[in-house]
């Protein structure tokens, strides 16, 4: 590239190139934010040398600095070389930029560390087949047998750069020989590293089905079986992710052999004594399980297992195990087993005396009702909705509620207005803010459930008495929700039981500002959903009503609607529509122009530069 | 007097001190003659750092009007035009993310803010209906919660009692975005000065701090003192109401002394305008020594004379933390409404406003913590231990 060769003198001509020269000094600079800033822009000095120039003198520079700098510089540049390649000409080139992320790779920080694994990995997959063999691979090795734990902890992050790129089965083999010293070292750092990045390994082999000979499993088996035993919990608890890959591979290949074996580790998983390795079972239940569904054997033999994990002593395993009742419950095709051994847990965990256990069981506790028969959901499911909805502890109730939407599908409409209805109502009073504007999100889906006649009956007022909460909030909501619902139910029943209504309120209410302004901005809401005749029968009479309001706030906000008005209007194309708005709103709005307030001018103004065109 | 501020004197931390509640036992003597509700907010009599009256105590890069924003001020009102509105609301737009103004940018903000606020009165008249709120002290993500509470700006119109600065994390992100919606919206919002709008309180309570941290300098911290300066110290809501952040002072018998006073100054540490700024209302009659070292007590006979002396319905201040967000005091001629939640994170407090509508009915709006996710979420009440 010639461009990069005019770094040279001349580049303090150029506004683009003069900070090069600054730039390569910052690198070197005493103080480090100067350093970070410069090291920040290395690709545009890259650019600036050109291809030749970076690979000759600023990749050396950089192993250099790779060495001798404070960590903060180090992350950056790991993160840069990542992005390297086209500014040094190319993958043919991409060896070059092997040493210096190898040095980074073997820094004692972390950060630098997983930055340089990264910009590692991203690397390899532009290198062809040879070059991994030739460079690549042997940068494995080198970190994999170095002396001290940080570089074989980031080796173990290179090797799914290179499993299934290696087509050799005795080089996989001798790679996966290599993972196992990693498995076994004796520093638990890495062999935590060895056992996190496992599962990624292994999925890659599951991805490439026929490419794994026996050997291989071989080593993959005896690594689960070293991690699986491990006497430090940090790493015994990754064994749960890397049984559930090879699960996932046994699957793919349609090989149950190893099915018993593999359950009955699963099992002295879910019950070790270790709470850690525990909880992560009981996290990833429904994950595990979904791996033995094909056999109800098996599954059956996991129930009691489960059940152990939903009375555990930690709450946290309890929590864990709450949100995968219905995922596990699932795999049991057996409605009355469901019955008989899981709702009694159920029902005992909806009661726990860890809030955050009840939470989360309510995150998913609704999908219960699909599992079950609709007999035993109304007798035995919907009684324990009922009580946690009662909770005192608010997420319960939100969570239950944000998922109703489920029990509604299968227990039908009647169920749900005759038990449900109460508890909503209920909360629609919660002293909570936040608990209120859950039940109004709501609204909307119960609308749709239940059909217009319902809902004018049990719903409408409960909508309307939003308008007038003390909260902003919840009266926006209120706004919108009155949208959402015109939208289902149609122009003629906002005008009938939502417009009319609403003018008709009371005019005491509408002696304090506050609900004139709810009421104009609930209109100024709704004239985009409703027919042309409401807003100009019904909403446009009112709102020029409070054009000359005492209240500035008021009047600014008349401003605003008028805009959205005469857009409606002209957007019909109708004569009569574009002479009202014509003559009657832009008059109306000029007016606002010279109110004496300047907010009230400013807005009227802004409302006018957006009409003005639309008359053109 | 002549006293020093000498910021090298070793201080205790108020802190600890305005978590002691007088709540019913009496066991803090300093305080057992306050309201039952009230909870001091700071105290700087137990601090030896002493409020400086002149210049001279400062050293040069601390003098008042160091940071240059009012060199040029205008002699007429601020009128906006298009391409300041767009700017303006470009940064409330940045600042209701919690995101800070650079300093370029906070520099033409103050510039154009004194040039709205110097032209207010001592009593700033507000027109009703208005909402009125208390201490914010840099809990941002609550002042969030306020307006969704209250409403937005300019839909709704605010009073703000002072105290934006200190004590919270996020002092830079709230005054910054106040101050924006000032200007933006002079006659929907006004902005009073608190006692921790000035230059030595908030080099002890933490907005100094936060601005070297956010800023690597004192520029910023250096501009907003400078137009703290001109803020207004007390507002006269529809002639009724007279709001200010501390209370009265024996020196100012009638609203139209407080119009006398030149406030363009650092917050004096004696006299009357240090009084609006300092003082609380008391159970005993009369006037008393302060325990904060600034400002006096004032009893219920002295808040019902100043109300009939000028025909005012209700005296409305903030400066004291009430476990209800409000509190009322002697026979309703005073309230007292305090608008950050759990106060330094940790007080277990609900926070309140008070809507006065245009037929001057009051309510008042309580609230709690706004939901962060990520934080920990702390119990309402603190131990009783920390009491």
């Amino acid at each position: 590239m010639s461009n990069g060769v005019a770094a040279g003198s001349e580049m303090t001509e150029d506004k683009d190139l003069y900070p090069l020269a600054l730039l390569m000094d910052e690198l070197k600079h005493d103080d480090i934010s100067n350093r970070l800033e410069a090291m920040k822009k290395l690709d545009t000095i890259a650019l600036a040398l050109g291809q030749q120039r970076t690979r000759d003198e600023l990749i050396p520079f950089l192993i250099e600095v790779a060495q001798d700098d404070e960590d903060e510089v180090f992350a950056v540049l790991a993160d840069e070389l990542g992005e390297f390649l086209p500014y040094i000409g190319g993958s043919k080139y991409a060896s070059l930029l092997l040493p210096p992320l190898e040095i980074l790779a073997s820094t004692e920080e972390t950060l630098v560390r997983d930055k340089a694994v990264a910009s590692l990995n991203k690397v390899a997959k532009e290198f062809p087949e040879e070059q991994l063999l030739h460079d690549f691979i042997p940068l494995i090795e080198h970190l994999a047998t170095a002396d001290w734990f940080s570089s074989k902890v980031s080796a173990c992050g290179l090797f799914k750069s290179v499993i299934i790129q290696i087509k050799g089965d005795a080089l996989r083999k001798d790679l996966l020989g290599l993972y196992l010293q990693l498995v076994q070292d004796e520093t638990p750092m890495v062999r935590r590293a060895a056992s996190k990045h496992l599962p990624a390994i292994i999925d890659l082999l599951t991805e490439n089905i026929n490419l794994s000979t026996n050997e291989d499993w071989d080593y993959i088996s005896t690594m689960f079986q070293k991690i699986s035993t491990d006497q430090q919990d940090s790493v015994k608890f990754l064994s749960v992710d890397v049984l559930i890959s090879i699960m996932k591979f046994f699957n793919k290949k349609g090989d149950s052999t190893h099915f018993q074996n593999l359950l009955t580790s699963a099992i002295k998983l879910i019950s070790d004594e270790a709470w850690r390795v525990r909880y992560m079972a009981a996290d990833r239940f429904e994950e595990l399980s979904s791996q033995f569904a094909s056999n109800p054997e098996f599954i059956s033999e996991l129930i009691q297992p489960f059940l152990h994990l939903c009375e555990d002593n930690e709450s946290d395993v309890r929590k864990a195990i709450a949100k995968q009742v219905p995922g596990f419950a699932k795999f049991i095709k057996n409605p009355q087993v469901v019955l008989e051994k899981i709702m009694p847990a159920v029902q005992s965990l909806s009661m726990d005396e860890s809030e955050n256990v009840r939470a989360s069981l309510a995150l998913k506790i609704n999908n219960m009702s699909v599992v079950l028969t609709k007999e035993d959901a109304i007798n035995n499911l919907l009684p324990i909705l009922l009580n946690m909805l009662k909770d005192e502890f608010p997420d319960v109730c939100l969570n239950i509620i944000g998922n109703l939407k489920v029990v509604n599908e299968v227990l039908g409409i009647n169920m749900l207005s005759e038990s449900l209805l109460p508890a909503i109502t209920e909360l629609a009073k919660d002293i909570n803010w936040r608990v209120r504007i859950a039940i109004i999100d709501y609204i909307p889906v119960l609308a749709e459930q239940l059909g217009v006649q319902f809902f004018d009956q049990q719903l409408s007022d409960l909508c309307l008495s939003w308008l007038w909460d003390t909260v902003y909030s919840i009266r926006e909501a209120a706004i919108k929700n009155l949208r959402k619902l015109t939208e289902i139910f149609g122009s003629d029943w906002c005008s009938q039981e939502i417009i009319s209504r609403l003018l008709k309120f009371d005019s005491q209410l509408l002696e304090n500002f506050v609900y004139r302004f709810t009421l104009l901005t609930a209109l100024t809401t709704l004239v985009p959903v409703v027919s042309l005749e409401v807003v100009t029968e019904q909403i446009l009479p009112f709102i020029s009503h409070l054009a000359d309001d005492a209240v500035p706030n008021i009047r600014f906000n008349v401003a605003k609607s008028y805009a959205i008005i005469i857009e409606s209007l002209v957007k019909s194309g109708k004569k009569e529509y574009l002479e009202l708005a014509d003559n009657k709103i832009m008059p109306s709005l000029e007016k606002l122009t010279d109110d004496n307030d300047v907010d009230v001018k400013y807005f009227a103004n802004q409302s006018i530069t957006k009409c003005r065109p639309m008359f053109a | 007097m002549d006293m020093d501020a000498d910021m090298d004197v070793p201080m205790q931390d108020a802190n600890d001190d305005q978590l002691t509640p007088t709540l019913d036992s009496g066991m803090n003597n300093q305080n057992t003659s306050n309201d039952n509700n009230n909870n001091n907010d700071d105290d700087i009599q137990n601090n030896p750092i002493t409020l400086a009256t002149n210049s001279n105590d400062y050293s040069d890069d601390f003098k008042p009007g160091s940071s240059g924003i009012a060199d040029n001020k205008s002699t007429t009102p601020m009128v906006l035009n298009n391409s300041n509105i767009n700017q303006l609301d470009t940064w409330i737009e940045k600042l209701t993310k919690c995101e800070i103004l650079s300093e370029d940018d906070v520099e033409r903000l103050c510039k154009m803010a004194v040039d709205v606020v110097q032209f207010e009165e001592n009593v700033q008249p507000v027109n009703v209906p208005v909402t009125i709120c208390g201490d914010v002290h840099g809990q941002f993500h609550d002042l969030i919660e306020l307006f969704k509470i209250g409403g937005p700006c300019p839909d709704t119109n605010y009073l703000f009692m002072g105290d934006y600065v200190d004590r919270g994390y996020y002092s830079v992100e709230t005054v910054s975005l106040l101050v924006c919606m000032k200007v933006r919206y002079p006659n929907r919002i006004t902005i009073l000065r608190g006692n921790h709008e000035s230059r030595q309180i908030t080099q002890v309570y933490g907005f100094y701090d936060e601005c070297l941290r956010k800023y690597g300098s004192a520029n910023v911290w250096k501009m907003f003192t400078d137009l703290f300066d001109y803020f207004p110290i007390t507002a006269l809501v529809d002639n009724k109401i007279f709001c200010l952040h501390g209370g009265l002072s024996p020196m100012i018998e009638t609203v139209d002394q407080v119009r006398d006073l030149n406030r363009i100054q650092e917050v004096p540490h004696e006299g009357p305008m240090c009084d609006l700024l300092w003082s609380d209302p008391d159970d005993r009659g009369g006037w008393g020594i302060s325990p904060r070292g600034a400002g006096f007590t004032f009893g219920q006979d002295i808040s019902e004379q100043f109300n009939h002396t000028n025909d005012l319905s209700l005296i409305a201040r903030a400066h004291q933390l009430v476990m209800e967000g409000y509190a009322w005091s002697h026979d309703q001629n005073v309230v007292t409404i305090f608008s950050a939640p759990n106060y330094c994170y940790r007080c277990g407090n609900q926070a309140a406003i008070m809507e006065v509508d245009e037929n001057h009915n009051r309510q008042f709006l309580q609230y709690d913590p706004s939901v962060r996710p990520g934080e920990p979420i702390v119990t309402r009440k603190a131990p009783d231990y920390f009491l």
